[in-house]
């Protein structure tokens, strides 16, 4: 197979994953934060709002009590207003912004452990009235959701990252602070639990 | 629910196998992606394992929790609370309801949208999200609604609301709308760089103005 011709599969399942996306200039953030390090509420205000849908999401993910959520993300906001002029630069801006929402995260957990799980959410599928296919489709994506439940936070971080946010295993072991390694074998065990979840509706999924 | 232990013993049985999901997200470097892609010339269970990979990028894309701006209670810690600002103009607020709509209703929405805003880009959503909203309140500094394609990528989001200066300040509503802050000055420039990018479907003002 050559580089320039990524089309390797006759059944045209493979085809040249999207390189990385462009993000915003890592200069502009940067430019962003000096500001925020200076005391500038407007600009903590704009990175606020960079942020909050991302960390939003990752938080979700990670904690199952809702009334955390907000808590994590603002003690994880408040630490970048507080803590600005300290960032080096050795990551991205991202990175660190993450890792300190990852270890905001699991201390909240340590203090509020998740609640256990209704025992009767398994099988519940919307009332909502939707076709065939859609009701379908949302009994996969509810069995995939079920699974994601399943398994641990640390798990559920990787899974996040890599398939939501787009990240590389090399920056989300910097965000959970853990050997590139565990990154890979969290996500290949993750991986494997949620297609067993899925199981026999495999094949519809492809 | 009980867990089942995660089975250790099981391991990939090459390297490669375990790069799948990042190559399936275009985040491995060039020597990582050589290895996966001469892998993946000799093994079938692994080119099936990336279009499976793809499906669940896309399925974790397509939902994403309700968004909702804390800036004011975050400001609250750091400052004294000021004033509320004023209340926006009655269109503003009956947009909102409509696109805040439970999805048994996304559809007569979309439709009823497409009037208001007339935008024909709207007509194309053909499937609602799942997971059922309230009719959510108009956020204050709310000033122009945005619509994504299917299956753009975070950091493109991102990318496109920073090269228009945009910030998002509630949805994602039924319809898949986002209702963005812009700088009221600088909104007419913000929404045609919107407009022009690939990634979005649909960029409007929602006070009712043209932009």
């Amino acid at each position: 197979m050559s580089g320039e011709s990524p089309e390797v599969s006759r059944s045209g399942i493979l085809r040249r994953p999207r390189t990385e996306a462009a993000r915003p200039p890592a200069s502009d953030e940067r430019e962003l934060l000096a500001r925020v390090a200076a005391g500038d509420l407007q600009a903590f205000e704009r990175l606020y709002r960079l942020y909050q849908p991302r960390l939003s999401r990752f938080l979700t993910t990670l904690l199952r009590r809702p009334q955390l959520i907000e808590e994590v993300l603002d003690d994880t906001m408040m630490v970048v207003w507080q803590t600005a002029d300290r960032f080096r630069g050795s990551s991205k801006l991202s990175t660190w912004i993450f890792a300190i929402a990852y270890r905001k995260a699991h201390k909240a957990r340590l203090r509020w452990p998740d609640p256990v799980e209704d025992p009767e959410q398994d099988g519940r599928i919307s009332e909502d009235p939707a076709p065939d296919d859609e009701l379908h489709h949302q009994k996969l994506h509810d069995s995939l959701m079920r699974a994601m439940d399943q398994l641990s936070a640390d798990h559920r971080a990787v899974v996040d990252l890599t398939y939501f946010h787009g990240l590389g295993y090399r920056e989300i072991a910097e965000i959970v602070d853990c050997p590139v390694d565990t990154v890979k074998t969290r996500m290949f065990h993750a991986r494997r639990r949620l297609k067993q979840a899925i199981g026999g509706s495999l094949a519809d999924w492809l | 629910m009980p867990v089942d232990p995660i089975p250790s013993a099981m391991s990939a049985h090459d390297p490669a196998e375990e790069l799948l999901p990042w190559y399936a997200t275009g985040q491995l470097d060039e020597f990582d992606r050589a290895r996966v892609e001469k892998h993946l010339y000799s093994c079938e269970a692994c080119r099936a394992q990336v279009a499976f990979e793809r499906r669940l990028m896309s399925e974790f894309r397509s939902t994403s929790p309700q968004v909702e701006s804390g800036w004011a209670r975050l400001k609250a810690r750091i400052d004294p609370p000021r004033a509320a600002p004023a209340a926006k103009p009655p269109i503003f607020a009956e947009l909102w309801a409509i696109l805040s709509r439970p999805a048994v209703a996304t559809l007569a929405a979309a439709q009823l949208a497409l009037i208001v805003v007339g935008g024909g880009a709207l007509y194309s959503l053909t499937r609602p999200d799942y997971h059922v909203l309230g009719s959510a309140p108009v956020p204050a500094d709310a000033n122009a609604i945005v619509m994504f394609q299917p299956e753009t990528k975070e950091a493109d989001v991102q990318a496109a609301l920073n090269a228009a200066g945009a910030s998002i300040v509630g949805g994602p509503t039924d319809a898949g709308a986002y209702v963005l802050h812009v700088d009221p000055a600088k909104r007419s420039a913000a929404l045609r760089r919107l407009q022009a990018d690939s990634a979005i479907r649909l960029a409007q003002p929602i006070d009712g103005t043209v932009p």
